[in-house]
């Protein structure tokens, strides 16, 4: 995500759903075009470490104190 | 004698100053492969049960497989096995370099150390000529793996151990080249012998079945590797530390001895960063390995240095609450040149930092703080003051000083970087695993959690079930002896390309997660060979074999390694996870830890166990184990 958007972290305020925090990123950073399609598109969201497809999706409520990650598949040792 | 094996194996005695060669057992390459399973069926049959791990009864194995020897990608690692004297049971260690290559040309497909020299020895043996050297090592003796390797030759092919083999650190390793079988205390073993290297040579070729079709096959496998987003982008780019962002993401980056998922500053530590601000040059790899995992750093006052990997920058990382690459690439150097585990290493430190915040032991060393950190490792490596204590492992140092609770170690090997609060199926994985609390013996995480198909890795469906599958495998894996990551590349890159927000990543997930008992059934149907490396396999031995035989194997393997720790006295008791994670949560609004005790009766019957996590006569029969 660094890569994409230049910042590691960032908060975001008056945002109520998964998909309110993808419209504000796109937002407030301008990211737009092949790179950012393409981070949404290999990437999903994470709230507090649990997949938004474990929860309900881009319709996912967020609170007060939420962490929500952009996840890459990846592969360690 | 079978294709794929030089056909014969060497038996050293360091006491006896005496070496023979002897022909492989081919019924026992047939059953076991190579690698961990034959070094494990010999160490079964070899060494009398309640020997002491650090005495001269442990026979040392250094066992190759089927495929090493060949220019098939990743191929050329060999497996240690020994009794472990972190755990008391199973011993064995992986390790890539150069060496497996040296073994095969010197046309030895097992090599038994024996017995213990009374002063430092090195060997040197010639395959071409059938020779072993015994020469004093007494120069050597004291020297780090890199300038030891410098000194005995770059140009050729070294088993070696640091200051920390030599001084019976629990959790040492054995180097080749800047790669290491760290786990188990390999190094540990070897040191008691006071046996500082071995260097191998000889030019004997690999005879294969079918060269022409393995050549042909491995020209497409090459290609395959390059178009696949984990072998041939995400590993190549990032190395393993390119996980760091999923795993933080996903709430399973240790962190704080496993008290949290997450660290504000992980980021810091990861693939990315370093390739933003720390890689040098070229990336590094084992010999014949197109995938380039291995990255180098820049080091001040060292110069150029293999730069650490996802396990290293986790639990050095953000498991002391260190967000330094710089400081955690200087540690992974001292550890590889001291010859230990890193794995063990940060767990060791971290736990020490706990102990020192609850006031039970001070060190010197606290969370967030980089300073005598350095310090303590060399002390570590030459058990000097509280070094020595440190030097045992978590689990000896929580029987002395207290803190079970969070000693995070499983079956006394210190767990890896993977939280199973966040991924149950590695959790199972863990608990089971015959040499301890280890990730590659399995990586269900990749199943499960962090690779490209993922399902819910908090609900009990298939968390019994995958480890048993990725158990078996691996066993397999490390008897042929092959690169655990040559298995990321079974989910194709069409599936990697899929968005997982799709209808169809979504519906294989599901039809995945929910395939119960299906899932276990269909690993294990014997049919044709399909994968790499069934067919490389197939290729060089002319044996067809499917992944269904595999998992045959593998299941043999993993059940002798399970009778051999009971026979050890390593018992179900053990299979277990740290009361940190059977208590804790780590997760916003989940409260407890890992669901094992609702997964373990299940895994136990998918093995065909009993109730008390007993091999069945009759299983051990339908997998022909004789114990």
């Amino acid at each position: 995500m660094g890569k994409v958007l230049g910042v590691d972290r960032y908060e975001v305020e008056d945002v109520v759903t998964a998909a309110d925090v993808i419209a504000e990123t796109k937002k407030r950073f301008g990211a737009s075009g092949a790179e950012f399609e393409e981070l949404t598109r290999r990437a999903t969201l994470a709230v507090n470490g649990v997949l938004m497809n474990y929860r309900d999706g881009k319709k996912t409520r967020l609170a007060n104190g939420d962490v929500v990650g952009f996840v890459k598949a990846a592969a360690g040792g | 004698m079978i294709k794929g094996y030089a056909g014969r194996t060497l038996e050293v005695d360091l006491a006896a100053r005496t070496f023979a060669f002897k022909p492989l057992d081919e019924t026992t390459a047939e059953l076991y492969l190579g690698g961990k399973g034959y070094g494990t069926r010999l160490l079964y049959d070899r060494a009398e049960a309640g020997i002491d791990p650090l005495g001269p009864e442990n026979p040392l194995i250094f066992a190759t497989g089927p495929l090493n020897g060949s220019v098939a990608p990743q191929s050329n690692r060999f497996a240690v096995v020994c009794k472990s004297p972190l755990t008391g049971g199973i011993g064995n260690a992986a390790c890539g370099g150069s060496y497996a290559y040296g073994m095969k040309r010197a046309g030895i497909d097992v090599l038994v150390v024996l017995n213990r020299s009374e002063t430092p020895v090195r060997l040197e043996i010639d395959g071409d000529n059938d020779t072993v050297t015994f020469l004093d090592a007494a120069d050597l003796w004291g020297k780090g793996t890199y300038e030891t390797q410098e000194i005995l030759g770059k140009k050729k092919y070294h088993a070696v151990i640091g200051p920390a083999g030599e001084n019976l650190v629990l959790y040492a390793g054995i180097v080749s080249n800047e790669r290491i079988a760290g786990r188990t205390g390999v190094g540990a073993v070897m040191g008691s012998k006071k046996l500082k290297a071995i260097t191998v040579k000889g030019s004997r070729k690999l005879e294969m079945d079918d060269a022409d079709a393995f050549k042909e096959y491995t020209k497409w496998v090459r290609g395959m590797f390059k178009e696949h987003p984990v072998l041939g982008e995400s590993l190549k780019r990032f190395g393993t530390a390119g996980i760091v962002g999923t795993t933080q993401a996903r709430n399973i980056i240790p962190t704080k001895n496993f008290q949290r998922g997450n660290f504000d500053d992980a980021l810091k530590v990861s693939g990315e960063y370093m390739e933003d601000h720390e890689l040098v040059g070229v990336k590094s790899s084992c010999i014949h390995c197109p995938v380039t995992c291995g990255r180098d750093v820049e080091l001040e006052g060292v110069g150029r240095v293999k730069g650490p990997e996802y396990e290293t920058v986790a639990l050095m990382g953000p498991n002391l609450e260190i967000g330094d690459i710089k400081k955690v690439s200087e540690w992974n150097y001292l550890a590889d040149d001291l010859g230990m585990d890193t794995i063990s290493l940060g767990a060791v430190l971290s736990f020490a930092m706990e102990l020192r915040d609850r006031d039970m032991l001070d060190v010197g060393v606290r969370f967030g703080d980089p300073s005598g950190v350095s310090d303590i490792i060399r002390d570590i490596a030459h058990r000097r003051g509280l070094g020595d204590d440190l030097a045992e492992g978590v689990m000896r140092m929580s029987r002395k000083y207290g803190g079970h609770d969070f000693a995070m170690h499983v079956k006394g090997l210190e767990m890896s970087a993977y939280d199973p609060r966040g991924s149950f199926a590695q959790g199972v994985e863990y608990a089971t695993t015959n040499r301890g609390g280890c990730h590659v013996q399995g990586a269900s995480m990749y199943l499960e959690s962090v690779g490209p198909l993922t399902i819910n890795p908090q609900n009990l469906k298939l968390k019994a079930d995958i480890p048993v599958v990725q158990q078996n495998l691996a066993c397999a894996i490390n008897s042929m002896v092959l690169c655990i990551f040559t298995t990321y590349g079974m989910i194709p890159k069409r599936i990697h390309d899929m968005r997982p927000d799709s209808f169809a990543h979504k519906a294989l997930s599901f039809a995945f997660e929910n395939s119960g008992p299906l899932f276990l059934k269909a690993m294990q149907m014997k049919g044709r060979p399909m994968l790499w490396w069934e067919k490389w396999l197939t290729y060089i031995t002319g044996t067809p074999l499917s992944g269904g035989h595999l998992q045959e194997i593998g299941g043999r393997i993993f059940n002798l390694e399970r009778m051999y720790n009971l026979r050890e006295g390593v018992g179900a008791d053990t299979d277990t996870l740290p009361p940190r994670m059977l208590n804790e949560s780590t997760f916003k609004g989940m409260t407890g830890g890992h669901p094992l005790d609702q997964l373990l009766p299940r895994y136990y019957k998918n093995r065909g166990w009993d109730a008390a996590g007993i091999p069945t006569a009759k299983t051990l029969e339908k997998l022909q184990v004789s114990i």
